[in-house]
């Protein structure tokens, strides 16, 4: 099952990570655990800090204080590319293809450091998504979530261990939405870890088996789906009350 | 710059500050302060309108040396004709701001957000002034004597041509201070380089703020090269020579503010050239300046003027 | 075979038979010159050949992975100025030449394994590059130009100054001195040879990352690629290439001169790149041939206008025809192929 995970190991965690621009606190004291072989979503406010949180996993801001783990070892200090070989895989906020290369050159660029099971859960995700690694069209000419999509199979063409996937059913309809979440619950049952901010909450409920709320830069709940989306104080924050 | 060294007969110390040797002591201190000073007013006077120009539109102007090179001319013109020099220099400054002017609407503009393709198109128009003005005038012009005379302390000579330059720089950054921060016109300029799509949903005229941009930081060369005028010979390439310490300056100094970062450029630059200029000689100065500006980069990627930003920024706390 | 297969790929224009038949009989053309071009020919048209190792590395480095280097120029001086050196010491050994051909490679590979090595792994802002770049030529310049004088020698070789190093020795192997028309060829074999090895790099997995580097370096490094090395790299072998043009000119004409590496060379790398096409390994290599030949043509009928006029190009092309004439034109005449950028 999960064939290339530690088994309910801890995969990534932080401890204490902390970050500010300027006077303004992106990341306040955020310790978090993520399980390996799980999905966790990570839901908050817009400017909550969840971008920035996956900034500072991914290396491209250095925090001003806390460390970073992956499985086990502190990886605070390695840059961005070497994270990514360890097996770290992110998609931005605002789609990052290669908006002026084709779609087969996009597909091209990735690492290809696959094990058997990584390269399985590629062509599953390169047919469930509708992409060809020989299609000739330009990725800023193609449709809004395909492009999406495109960034997703990016990442998954390197054999990541865990994804970061921010926000990727943004500008989705609802249909492309729940297409997404049977894929990715799909790579997850294959044993790839996931990590993913998200608005959607029908999207949440769908995929996540854990729910981080994040606010102000601060970890305001984590657990369970269910125990999270049935608090109060939760619900509070998205309806602006808190 | 290098006016000094022993050029010109001792003068008498003057006795009843401790005798000769004090003032041989005060003369070398005077010395080094005074090289010290050039040097930096040198590298100012040759990156100051580049800097404006990059803190606004991120556009490296590569036709810089021949804008200074056209201020010299133009300033030579003038002072041939009669002009008295100081009044060469004004023409220079309106000169060149105007031809900026015209550069900006006809070519520049285009460049917007391409900065490769600004930086070369300059370099195609560097190439036309320069080689057009070496067919259309010659290859050389009159010299502008230096005006101004040289007084001596202790055995070393001192330009008093040098010494006004450096007021002038001084009054420069205060004038470009001013302009900046206490006029509309400077809000105007702070707010669109913060901001452009900003700046213009709040009604300001960026594409004017660009053009008066760009014109000034043309006029700056071209002021920079009448003042520099005399202190070289005046050939149409003679903005290459400006090229080197302009563009070092510029780079460790950086786009995010203009001012702090032309002149914390040109002091900390001054600083590692005049030691090894007075030791070495010129041309060691200039490779030190090289030198220099790779450790700056590779410590402070994106110049001095960041770091000051940073720095002041690190103070403000919110909560 | 996987290199027949790399140097027909996509990257750069022309592929299939309807390209490589013009070019192998222009290819034959050229090597049938005794047939039809006089010594005096096949020399100058030598000299256009020549610089266009330099300008396919300017390309490898701007066009493909977008960094702007305005000093390429300076590492054709330093082979230029290495192979005076050595070999002009060695006279007399037929190795004498090889030797100093390797070492001007050598020289010109060190200097931009450590001058990129401050740059790129600075991970400075992309503006920054043009301007070093072009500062350490000029430098570069400054420092030949006040080597006059008899001190200024290493062995027997003297740098000259201004009036620069003469009587550098031609190019042999064994007992063959390569001049006229075996120099033609000589010259020929190289620059077809680095076309072809380029072509293969710009086809290879290399090529691909290059591209994703240039268009988006954030991205690229997030798909666990190390963007400076790979910058550092394309850019030592930039200077590579520019050193095997600077060795192939004092080999073709026995002087270098430090203009070779002055303000006004150093812009036309870059001219002859932005002109035909940047990011196109053939339209390079058209657009340099065509404007040497156009720069001799003016300047040999002693107008005075030819830089001005080249300059003059430069702005028009940069305004008028941003991607390069060439690349617009074949882009133009093949409607299917989708731009790459």
């Amino acid at each position: 099952m999960n064939a290339d995970s530690t088994s309910n190991g801890t995969l990534l965690e932080v401890e204490h990570l902390a970050k500010r621009f300027g006077g303004v606190v992106a990341t306040d004291d955020v310790s978090l655990a993520i399980e390996s072989g799980g999905v966790q979503c990570i839901i908050g406010p817009n400017g909550a800090g969840k971008s920035t949180f996956f900034s500072l996993l991914c290396g491209i801001q250095q925090p001003d204080a806390g460390r970073i783990l992956f499985e086990g070892r502190e990886i605070t200090r390695l840059l961005p590319f070497a994270r990514v070989r360890l097996g770290l895989g992110l998609t931005f906020q605002t789609n990052r293809t290669f908006g002026e290369l084709s779609v087969r050159q996009n597909l091209a660029v990735p690492m290809a450091l696959r094990s058997s099971e990584a390269e399985e859960r590629y062509r599953y995700a390169l047919e469930l998504f509708e992409l060809s690694e020989a299609d000739e069209a330009l990725a800023r000419e193609i449709p809004h979530h395909q492009r999406q999509w495109l960034e997703i199979l990016m990442v998954l063409a390197g054999g990541p261990r865990v994804v970061l996937l921010d926000e990727p059913t943004a500008g989705m309809s609802p249909e492309e939405t729940s297409h997404t979440a049977k894929v990715l619950r799909h790579l997850n049952a294959t044993g790839l870890t996931i990590v993913v901010v998200e608005h959607d909450i029908a999207f949440v409920r769908e995929v996540a088996e854990r729910v981080t709320v994040m606010h102000y830069g601060r970890i305001f709940a984590d657990g369970p789906l269910a125990d999270v989306t049935a608090r109060q104080d939760v619900r509070d924050i998205y309806l602006g009350r808190a | 710059m290098g006016l000094t060294g022993g050029l010109v007969p001792p003068v008498i110390a003057a006795t009843g500050f401790g005798g000769e040797r004090a003032m041989d002591e005060l003369a070398v201190i005077a010395s080094v302060l005074y090289q010290f000073g050039t040097n930096a007013a040198f590298l100012l006077l040759c990156a100051l309108g580049l800097i404006v120009i990059l803190g606004m539109m991120n556009i490296i102007n590569l036709a810089h040396g021949e804008l200074m090179m056209l201020g010299a001319y133009t300033a030579t013109i003038a002072y041939q004709r009669g002009v008295p020099f100081w009044l060469s220099v004004v023409c220079a400054f309106v000169a060149v701001g105007i031809f900026g002017a015209i550069l900006e609407r006809l070519v520049v503009r285009r460049f917007y957000g391409r900065e490769l393709g600004a930086l070369v198109v300059t370099w195609g128009i560097s190439l036309i002034l320069a080689q057009g003005t070496l067919v259309l005038l010659g290859p050389f012009m009159p010299a502008i004597p230096i005006p101004g005379g040289n007084f001596a302390v202790g055995q070393y000579s001192f330009s008093g041509y040098w010494i006004g330059m450096i007021v002038v720089c001084a009054a420069l950054i205060a004038a470009l201070w001013w302009l900046y921060n206490r006029t509309e016109i400077g809000l105007h300029a702070r707010a669109t380089m913060q901001n452009a799509t900003m700046a213009r949903a709040l009604g300001v005229n960026t594409d004017r703020i660009y053009m008066l941009t760009f014109s000034l930081g043309a006029g700056l060369a071209g002021m920079s090269g009448a003042l520099l005028a005399p202190t070289t010979s005046i050939q149409p390439f003679m903005g290459q020579q400006f090229v080197a310490p302009a563009f070092i300056t510029v780079v460790v100094g950086g786009a995010a503010n203009v001012i702090a970062g032309a002149l914390s450029s040109s002091l900390l630059l001054s600083l590692v050239k005049t030691p090894v200029g007075f030791l070495v000689g010129a041309f060691w100065g200039t490779v030190v300046l090289l030198l220099a500006a790779l450790i700056i980069i590779r410590l402070i990627p994106d110049g001095i003027s960041a770091a000051i930003q940073r720095w002041l920024e690190r103070g403000a706390r919110v909560r | 075979m996987r290199i027949l297969e790399l140097i027909g790929g996509n990257e750069d224009i022309g592929r299939g038979p309807l390209f490589w038949l013009p070019f192998a009989l222009v290819v034959a053309a050229f090597l049938a010159a005794p047939a039809w071009l006089t010594e005096f020919e096949a020399y100058n048209i030598s000299f256009y050949l020549l610089n266009i190792p330099m300008a396919l590395g300017l390309c490898l480095l701007w066009g493909y992975c977008g960094v702007l280097s305005f000093g390429q120029v300076a590492y054709f001086g330093i082979a230029g100025y290495t192979y005076g050196i050595v070999a002009g010491n060695l006279v007399g050994l037929s190795w004498g030449p090889l030797a100093g051909s390797l070492a001007g490679l050598a020289a010109a590979a060190a200097v931009a394994a450590v001058f990129g090595y401050f740059v790129f792994y600075a991970r400075v802002q992309m503006w920054i590059v043009p301007i070093l770049t072009l500062v350490l030529t000029l430098l570069l310049e400054t420092f030949l130009g006040q080597t006059a004088g008899y001190q200024w020698r290493v062995g027997s070789v003297q740098f000259g100054g201004y009036n620069g190093m003469t009587g550098i020795p031609s190019f042999q192997l064994g007992s063959h001195v390569f001049f006229g028309f075996s120099f033609f060829y000589y010259v020929l074999v190289l620059v077809l040879a680095c076309y072809l090895g380029c072509r293969m790099l710009v086809n290879a997995s290399w090529g691909k990352v290059l591209l994703a580097i240039r268009e988006d370096a954030l991205r690229t490094e997030i798909l666990g690629y190390d963007i400076r090395f790979r910058q550092w790299a394309t850019f030592v072998l930039a200077a590579v290439l520019a050193g095997v043009s600077g060795l192939l000119y004092v080999q073709w004409g026995n002087y270098i001169t430090p203009t070779q590496v002055g303000l006004l060379q150093a812009a036309l790398p870059v001219i002859w790149v932005a002109v035909g096409g940047r990011d196109k390994l053939l339209a390079v290599i058209f657009g340099t041939y065509a404007l040497n030949w156009l720069n001799y043509s003016l300047s040999s009928q002693g107008n005075q206008y030819a830089l001005v006029i080249i300059g003059g190009l430069l702005v028009a092309v940069m305004l008028f025809f941003p991607r390069g004439i060439v690349v617009s034109i074949a882009e133009f005449l093949s409607p299917r192929r989708r731009r790459s950028a």
